[in-house]
């Protein structure tokens, strides 16, 4: 029994000590990079927020932004959330108070490269401008949005999720 | 000698064309040159510090659990590589995307190191990683230029233009896994047939 437990002991304290120093080493590593992430992350934001209003200021509100050009609210922004083809799309979404996207930009995703990642190119995303909501769909699906070509999975993702989370802000608000 | 060790995973044990692993990155990333580049980057800097740790290590590791070891130590490079890019080369990590995560399962990490540096001392590991990873950098970024070439239409690197566009009809195939593999095997052809030549066969 005593063998027995020396074998185990052996074998698993090595492993352990290895897991605790590499927990430790990316604890600290991740210390020391999170503010420098969560500076881009907002850098970003900021950025793609004011490409959809340019010139505008932005309040934030539970879960969008209202955007006000000199005191006068003219529009929301707000970021749309949804499963692409290879993981999450992250949309940044500018609506007018009528209705109408102003410009969409996609703040992140992972899809193929070189070919869904063509949804965030201003090929596409320019496609989404002056649209009303409801029109937001691909073409194949009645709407007047033109699909990538062999991306079809992406772009749909991207334009169904970009409508959707538009209709629960335009119900909200 | 210790020569070899550098440039044997250039040329004679190229991990991409001879070895023939770590395919998946290959294939996903080559789409274009810039992308292929910091992907060669990343693995560089993940295969030359678990090769050293490894060998380091190496007799302290139970030969029974050498594989979670390996996996716990590459895990570890890879998940600081991803923050560091995170933080201060954000767009090289969005267009990696995926990628750069599964270089944990990227079998040319975890081959070397069960294959060489278990086995050697930290220097020769040490060397065995730059030359492993110079191969694959060049492998990747040769198959990146193929296709960016022909998806494209014209040569540009860093989104300076080098040749300007010289078809109006570029191959969008050669973006999509198809053109990946057409790649590969046209290359490995034309390297084995070197080989069979000079073998005098």
């Amino acid at each position: 029994m005593g063998e027995e437990l020396k074998r185990i002991l052996g074998i698993s304290i090595p492993l352990i000590i290895i897991c605790v120093i590499s927990g430790a080493a990316l604890t600290a590593s991740y210390d020391l990079t999170k503010g420098k992430i969560e500076m881009v992350e907002q850098e970003r934001t900021n950025e793609s927020l004011s490409i959809i209003f340019p010139g505008a200021n932005f309040t934030e509100m539970n879960g969008y932004y209202i955007a006000t050009v000199s005191g006068e609210e003219i529009g929301y922004a707000f970021i749309a959330t949804g499963k692409g083809y290879g993981g999450t799309i992250k949309t940044m979404v500018g609506m007018y108070k009528n209705g109408t996207i102003s410009r969409i930009h996609v703040v992140s995703q992972s899809e193929t490269p070189g070919l869904g990642t063509m949804i965030a190119e201003p090929d596409f995303t320019s496609q989404f401008s002056g649209k009303p909501v409801e029109d937001v769909r691909l073409k194949q699906d009645g709407g007047v949005i033109d699909a990538i070509t062999g991306a079809t999975i992406s772009s749909r993702a991207i334009t169904d999720t970009v409508r959707e989370r538009a209709e629960v802000v335009m119900n909200e608000t | 000698m210790k020569l070899d060790e550098l440039t044997k995973g250039v040329f004679k044990q190229n991990p991409i064309f001879y070895l023939m692993l770590g395919l998946c990155p290959v294939l996903a990333v080559s789409t274009r040159v810039d992308n292929a580049l910091g992907m060669g980057l990343c693995v560089f800097f993940v295969l030359v510090g678990s090769n050293v740790i490894i060998s380091l290590f190496k007799h302290w590791i139970p030969s029974q659990v050498r594989i979670p070891c390996f996996i716990v130590v590459i895990a570890s490079f890879v998940t600081l590589v991803d923050l560091i890019m995170h933080g201060y080369a954000p767009e090289l990590h969005e267009r990696l995307g995926i990628y750069l995560p599964l270089i944990v399962v990227n079998c040319i990490i975890l081959g070397r190191a069960e294959a060489f540096a278990s086995r050697k001392s930290v220097f020769h590991s040490f060397l065995d990683g730059v030359g492993m990873s110079i191969g694959f950098t060049l492998g990747i970024v040769g198959i990146a230029i193929c296709r960016e070439t022909l998806s494209t239409g014209k040569i540009a690197i860093f989104d300076c233009t080098i040749v300007p566009t010289f078809t109006q009809s570029p191959s969008v195939m050669m973006t999509l896994p198809p053109g990946a593999f057409l790649t590969i095997a046209v290359i490995m052809a034309m390297i084995k047939y070197k080989d069979i030549r000079k073998e005098g066969r």
